[in-house]
Formats: structure tokens, sequence, C-alpha cells
């Protein structure tokens, strides 16, 4: 294989702006899909991976157009994910920027261009859907002018969907992206940008032979961690399975090697021959890190075994999921879950309850605090009820993001607005053009971990896009909050808030467990502690009615059922002490005050 | 052995917004075909055992006119009672007159059980029923009959703990030996329930049921909304409260007999034409158990211990989670019975999901 005649790309654009459509048309005109075999969206298709002996989703497809080898690489669309992307993107040589005529630039455009440009890419800017009624082309490509310096010609329009423009892409793919830059006579160093298990195999590696080349039966070592692994599998996806004997500098492709563990898997790790190892590792690895972080436990107690099978078994699939055992008072054993972001962990949270029918309940995410005792110790706090006694701390750090707030001029008072309320520091705001910017805030992370997107979409019409970058630790004046139910702290509970807000947060709190905690057979009294004082107070009443007042005729059958019916309905609650508590109550505790 | 009939006529004159029975409007030409149905339903089944009590509920029985009850009673005529018999026939506040109780009182009735509801005009407007000169009514009935009760429903739309207060004085000045108190229910497939019409607030609820049991001091408050005189108590309700079998005939009712707890299929033209269907639940001993509970604690007295233990070769106290809500003093025991505290019985539900 010619190594000038190699095109290594991805496509990046906001979600929704046609991204798998392109993939989709681009895998028909390069033929390697006919027409009539052609599914919507094939590159998202799992059933013809399926029917084609290969259970997981290859996210680069290697395709043939006019004498050159395409290597279409696919990229996780979602902010959690954007380490990954930016893995992804380092297997690359070009990107193709895409943006929908009808919506213009958004936070994902911005936040992908910009990956693009760390990892060197040469970038095609196109604007895609110009079929479309409402498109507005001279709009859309005086954005892409103003804010990333293209120039006109540059810009290539597209109709993914009738295929306008798509050849014209293909073409300017060949004349601009750059051949790989490799030498395939130097010692192996191959790029690791995704991986995935497969039941049969093992665990596949999605890579890029940046230098040398590797061969089936190579003993190879990952860098960052030296496990070392014989070579069983090669090969590429056309997107049908194709098994090769080596891989060389510059190409894409799988490798298997009897990996039993997805956790040896580093995205970003370099693999070299263990023969002949490579001296330096490709740079831009960084371990991978959890932003988040919540307790996971059974609603049955005798279900935890189940869940850390449950556990075990979703972390084959997804290095990035992390667990530890934990006990709370409240709600017994769980484990301690740390996640990518809060999309990661609503996955996680959907697919226990589905694919492995446990109920769980899920306490509020909590971000990394850091602390810092008066004996100068330092400590990482991810759990609000492990917090220390307020007398022993020096100082606590929290983790601040830098937002990209898109969104037209007339809604920048509502933004504005809603990042002070969540303890914002304005930065500044860039003209996309006369019509829309681009807000930046420094905020803690905490404060968007809710519902902040929700309301970021509800102030703007849902106009506004976001995204956003840590930007690392600051001090704050924090204080933990207790809630005790019935007189006792329900640990699970617990919460870090800001000193100014938490009277505020206290009574907003206490307020809404009192909403959603059913009426008990005896009063419950909710309270908000900070320390040992007590900041607000509310009485869950007395339940007052629940009784069959009459038997008709003596149906009793029918009573049974509706008394079992009860009894379903409690089944589903948490028994904390005496009282009985919807298990949602944990994670809606986020939800006040804020 | 079983001891007990209850016996279902589905016509009524006026349907009201409340009622989920099973119902159909009066249609003379159905009357005689169901009353036949009836009787082949009865002679299939009963197996000649001497009756404590029959009740015939509905729908409206009264609605039916002189000949039409005459042939419901000559179905009741084969039915045996004992000397200490009850046996009681719903009546609407409307349909009495003399000669239908006196036809009543000759064919062995001898309680009357008269849904009055309320003395509101708004009240029975919203409960779909029309407005009576109630006491002229009782009086004709007491010149036949003295075991009589009357029903009365609150928790009504709109309605004040005033409102309720006024009517139970009516009620009281009655001097009825029985009283039967519903809170409203608003159950699916009514008007009510159509016209979305929402419960009242709990605590209202609540505080009216304290007001029922304050001002019925004189009488025994023996079920959740049952209050009688002594003696009074109901013994049709207190067949299903202690668990024993019964027969229910007629379309839609409910019988109990050989454990097995069935209800006779809502459909009246299948039933007109002899085809009795059912909805069947065979009550285990375990469920027979349940049961126990889920009843026995309607009562304000509770389950008897020695019967229970008797009848079920086991301590009741050692049986499902007895003791922990004796300790929470939530059940108690009081004459060798085991109760409801009366501050929970308003509540009972959440208590009896514990038998469940």
């Amino acid at each position: 294989m010619n190594q000038d005649k190699i095109r290594n790309f991805a496509i990046i654009a906001h979600i929704d702006h046609g991204k798998s459509t392109l993939a989709d048309r681009i895998l028909e005109l390069t033929g390697a899909v006919s027409k009539r075999e052609l599914k919507s969206q094939m590159l998202d298709s799992m059933e013809l991976e399926q029917e084609r002996g290969i259970t997981i989703k290859m996210n680069a497809v290697k395709l043939n157009y006019k004498g050159y080898v395409f290597n279409l690489i696919d990229t996780p669309g979602h902010v959690d994910f954007s380490y990954e992307v930016s893995r992804s993107l380092a297997a690359c040589e070009g990107a193709i920027l895409l943006v929908d005529a009808t919506q213009g630039i958004e936070a994902q455009t911005l936040a992908n261009f910009y990956l693009a440009l760390e990892n060197d890419l040469e970038v095609i800017p196109v604007i895609n859907k110009i079929d479309l009624p409402n498109s507005d082309v001279d709009k859309v490509s005086e954005e892409l002018i103003n804010t990333f310096g293209f120039t006109k010609d540059e810009i290539i329009l597209t109709s993914a969907k009738t295929g306008v423009g798509v050849d014209t892409l293909l073409d300017r793919i060949i004349e601009k992206i750059p051949s790989p830059k490799g030498n395939k006579n130097e010692k192996l160093r191959a790029l690791i940008f995704d991986s995935a298990f497969d039941p049969y195999r093992g665990v596949v590696v999605q890579l890029k032979v940046v230098d040398g080349k590797i061969k089936t039966g190579d003993r190879i070592r990952f860098m960052s961690n030296n496990a070392t692994y014989d070579v069983v599998e090669l090969g590429y996806s056309n997107p049908k399975i194709n098994k090769v004997n080596e891989i060389e500098a510059g190409d894409v492709g799988y490798l298997c090697a009897s990996i039993k563990n997805i956790s040896d898997i580093k995205i970003g790790d370099t693999i070299t021959l263990e023969k002949e190892p490579a001296s330096e590792i490709l740079k831009g690895y960084v371990p991978m890190k959890s932003m988040v972080f919540s307790g996971i436990y059974p609603l049955e107690t005798s279900e935890y075994n189940d869940l850390r099978d449950a556990l075990e078994k979703l972390k084959i699939n997804d290095a990035s999921l992390e667990f530890i055992p934990e006990t709370s008072k409240a709600l017994g054993f769980g484990f301690r879950c740390g996640f990518l972001g809060l999309l990661h962990m609503d996955i996680i949270k959907e697919r226990i309850e589905r694919e492995f029918g446990i109920d769980i309940i899920l306490t509020a995410p909590s971000v990394v605090y850091k602390v810092t005792l008066t004996n100068n110790e330092e400590l990482e706090i991810d759990n609000p009820s492990n917090m220390p006694d307020k007398v022993k701390i020096k100082e606590i750090y929290e983790p601040y993001i830098k937002t990209s707030i898109f969104v037209p001029t007339e809604y920048v008072g509502p933004i504005m607005e809603l990042c002070e309320s969540k303890r914002g520091n304005f930065i500044n705001m860039d003209y996309i053009n006369k019509t829309r910017v681009n807000i930046h805030y420094e905020l803690p992370l905490s404060e968007i971990m809710y519902d902040f997107f929700d309301k970021l979409k509800s102030a703007t019409k849902g106009y506004a896009s976001f995204d956003y970058d840590l930007i690392g630790y600051k001090p704050s004046d924090l204080v933990k909050m207790e809630i005790l139910l019935n007189g006792e702290v329900v640990d699970a509970l617990s919460m870090i808030v800001h000193k100014d807000f938490a009277y505020d947060i206290g009574k907003g709190l206490v307020n809404k467990l009192r909403e959603i905690i059913p009426r008990q057979l005896f009063e419950v009294p909710i309270q908000a502690s900070i320390g040992s004082k007590i900041i607000a107070r509310e009485n869950i009443k007395s339940l007052r009615k629940n009784v069959l007042a009459k038997c008709y005729g003596g149906d009793i059958s029918r009573k049974k059922k509706l008394l079992e019916k009860q009894k379903e309905g409690k089944k589903k609650m948490k028994n904390i002490g005496s009282v009985e508590i919807p298990p949602d109550a944990f994670l809606e505790i986020l939800s006040v005050g804020k | 052995m079983c001891k007990s009939v209850y016996i279902h006529i589905p016509f009524c004159k006026n349907i009201c917004s409340y009622c989920d029975f099973c119902k159909f409007y009066y249609k003379k030409e159905w009357i005689n075909k169901y009353l036949d149905s009836l009787k082949d339903e009865v002679e299939n089944n009963y197996k000649k055992e001497v009756l404590n009590t029959i009740y015939i509920g509905g729908g409206t029985p009264s609605s039916l006119d002189i000949d039409e009850l005459k042939k419901l009673f000559d179905i009741t005529n084969n039915l045996l009672l004992n000397d200490k018999y009850e046996f009681t026939i719903e009546f609407n506040i409307e349909d009495i007159e003399e000669e239908k109780l006196l036809l009543c009182k000759k064919n062995r009735v001898n309680r009357i059980s008269i849904g009055v509801e309320s003395f509101n005009k708004n009240n029975l407007e919203f409960l779909g029923r029309k407005y009576v000169d109630v006491k002229e009514k009782i009086n004709i009935v007491k010149k036949y009959f003295d075991n009589i009760n009357i029903d009365l429903i609150y928790a009504l739309k709109d309605q004040t703990l005033k409102d309720l207060d006024e009517d139970l004085d009516k009620f009281i000045e009655l001097d009825i030996p029985h009283i039967s108190c519903y809170s409203l229910i608003i159950e699916e497939h009514t008007k009510l329930h159509n016209m979305k019409i929402n419960p009242i607030d709990e605590d209202l609820d609540y505080e009216m049921y304290k007001l029922i049991n304050k001002k019925l001091k004189g009488y025994k408050h023996y079920e959740i909304s049952n209050y009688a005189k002594e003696g009074y108590e109901s013994k049709a309700n207190l067949t299903y409260w202690n668990n024993e079998e019964y027969y229910g005939f007629g379309v839609g009712a409910s019988g109990y007999i050989n454990d097995i707890r069935y209800s006779n299929k809502k459909n009246i033209i299948d039933y007109m034409n002899k085809i009795y269907n059912k909805d069947i639940e065979y009550v285990s001993l375990e469920d027979k158990v349940r049961y126990e509970f889920i009843l026995g604690f309607r009562k304000i007295d509770g389950i008897d211990i020695d019967l229970f233990n008797k009848k079920y070769k086991k301590d009741i106290l050692t049986l499902f989670n007895v003791k922990e809500l004796l300790d929470k003093k939530i059940l108690d025991i009081k004459n060798n019975h085991l109760f409801i505290k009366e501050e929970y019985l308003y509540m009972s539900n959440e208590i009896l999901v514990n038998f469940i």
C-alpha cells in the first residue's frame, strides 16, 4: 500500500447537523455499499455488524475512491466524551467540519474545530442541508469566515440527503488532506483510538499505525502499562469485516489479542513491539479521569451481588466506568461510581435497570472537591458525606469550567441571569455575527450538574447550544449540609453547598422532600443542618386517610387486589428508619434552589 | 357450612353519579327473564343449608313492581332460615310504599336498608339523586319494621364540616338503629369520574370521619363505616368481615364457597340467557389467613384471638409482623381480640398491606 494514497479523516459536527447522513452518502458514492444495500445511517447500524459476525460497532471504515484509500473515522458526539473525540482525531490528518445551513455554528462545532486544530488537522468546511427551504448559506458562510478564518472558496456546499456536492467534497479530500507522515521502516508505534468488547474475540482495539508495521503473531506491548500480548487477528471494516496479515504506517485497522479485560486498554495509548520497542510514546495520552461521582445502591439489599456483577459486566465494555464498594448508613451496601459526565451516568443507570433488571438508587452526583486540612494534609472528596468536620478544614477547592454558550443576541440577558444564579463569573462574549454570540462564563462544575442544560434551553426557547472546558480548581466558601429525617442524619442526602446559598438551598430542599415523600403513618420532621445548626425544617404531615370505606356486596377479591397494588407501590420505596422514601428523592435534591 | 346468601337485583330507575355497581336501567321486559335465570342459579347451587342471613341488594331491588317482587320472593321462599335470621332488602327512599313493605314483611324480610345519603339538596343533586321527604317515608317503614339501616355519604365536593354536621343531626333525629357512613369514593366508570371530580382534601375527610364518630356516640361503632344500636349490627356484613362463606347470586354478584371466591360476570344478556360466567379466585390456606386479617381488622373489636388460633392452629401473634405492629402501638389487644388502634383505622390500608 502506497502511503501517499491514504487519506485519514473524520467528520466533525454539532449534533443533528447531518454527520451520519453524510457518512452514508460517502459510503454509497465510494461503492462500499450499493444503494440497494444502503440502510440509512449505515455506520450506526449494530445489526449489520452482527450479520457480518462481529458484534461490536466498528467506528473506522476503509473506502476506495479514484485510486485512493479513505479511512473514515467516526467520533462520539457528546461533550462527556471529548477526550475520546480528541483521540479519534489524533488518528486523522484531516477533518470535515460540517455545519447545518439552517442552524449555523453551534457550541460543539466550535469545540470540535478546536480539537481538530490541536491535532494539526487540515479542516474542510462544509455547509450541509442546503436543500432545505430555510437554509441560509450566505449567513452561515459568513460565520465560518468570521469565526474560523476560512475563505469563501474553501467552503463546500452539500446536501447529504440528495447527494449534491458530495463528489466535490471527496475530490477535495484527496486534494487537501495530506497523506500520513509516518515511516514504515521505523520501530512500531500505533495509536489506540477506540476499543470495545466482543464476546468471541475479547477486546477489539481500533488503531492507527503511525510508524513501522504490525503483523499477526507479533508480540506487542502497551506503552502506558507495559502489558504484553500476541496479536491474534488484524483487519479492517469496509464496512464488512476483512482480515489482513499486517497493517503499515499510515493505515488504520483493528487488532485482537485475546485481551480479556478492557481496562488493560487505554484510549490514546501507544502500542509497540516487545522485541524492538519504540523509545517515545505518541503524544497526547492522558489517563481518563472521572468527573462526576455518585453512589449506586440496590433498592433491594439482597441484590448487592447482582449489582456488582452488572457493574463488572458494564466495565468490560466501558473502561471509563469506575466503581468501588462503599457503605451508607441509610442505603446499606453499594458502590461509589465515577463517570465522565452526567450523560455517561445516565447511560449506566439505564443499562443497569434495563439490561440487568436491578432497581437502583442513585445518589446525587458530586464533583471531586480538594480539601486542605488545618494540618496541611490534602484530601480529595468525591462523596459529600465524607467531607471532614468544618473545624479541621483550612480550605476547600472545587472544579471550575469555562462555558461556550451559543445564542442569538436577544437571549444574552436570560443567559447572564442564569449563569449569575449559578455562581458564574462573566469572562467575555464573542460575536459570531451580528445576531449570534458565544458567551463565556466561569462556573463551578457542580452548578451544571443537574438542570443547567434544561434551564438553558428553556431560557432561550431551545436556541442555545452549550459546551465547556475544565479550567481547574478554585477555592470556594463551601459547607456540608446534612438532611435529617425523623431526627436521623441521612448520609446519602448530604450535599456540599456554597455558604451564601446554604440557607435558601436548605429551605428549598426540605420543602422539596416534603412534597416528594408521601405522608406516612407518623408525622415526619425534615431538617437541614450545617454542623449542629438547623437551618430549615418542615414536617410531613401524618397520613389521614387510606381506607376502603365500602366493600360492595362482599366483593372482597377486589379489595385484596387494591391492597396488592398498594403493596407493589410500597416495594418501590426505600425504607430509611421508619420512613418510606421514593428512590428518586436522592437525585431530586439536586433540583433545589440552585 | 354456608349460612348466608346475597342476591343482586341490578335494575335502577335512576343511576346515581357515584355508583359503580353492576346496574342497568329498569326495563320491564328484562325483569321476568332475569328472575327466571336467578331462580335457576339459586336452585342449581343452593344446598338446602339453614341460613342465618339473606341480603337482597342492588341496583335497586325496590324498583321492582309488586308482581315482580312476588316472583323474587318465590325464589327466596325456597331458602331455609334459622330462627335468629336476618333478611335484608335494600330500598330506594322514593320507592317506599305500604304495599311493597307489607309484601316484604309477609315474605320474611325483617330488615330494610335505605339509601338516604343526605338531606342537603345540593348534595343530592351532586349524587344524582332526587329530593324527597325522608322523615315521612321513614315513618312508613317504621310502621312495619324496627330493624332499619340508613346510608349516609360524605366527603362530597364543596361539602363543609358544618354541612355534614347538619346532615348528621337529621340522621340522628330519625332514630334509626343502624347507620352506615361512607366516604365518597370516585370510582372509574362513574359519572363523577367522567366529570373529573376530585376527591376532597384528605385532612378534611379525616375531620369529617372524626365528626361522625363524635356525633354518633349513641351508637356502637362496630366497623369502619358502620354504627349500630346494641343488637342491631348487620349480620350479613359480619359474614364478610368474619371471613365466612356466602352465596352470591345474580349478575355481577360475588360469593365465597368451598374455598373459592367468585364474581359473576356483569354481562346481563348472557345472564338472562342462563350463561353463568364467573371470575374465580382459589383461596389457599395461606390466603385464607391473609383474608382473616384484612377483613377482620375492619371490625373495631378486631379479630378474636382464640377463635383464630383454633381455626388455623397457629398463634396469631407470631404471624406476619404482628409483634412489630404491637410494639409500634399500631395494633392492640383487648378482651382477647387483636385490633387496629382507633387512630389508625382510617389509614388501615397502610397496615393491611403488611398482610398481603
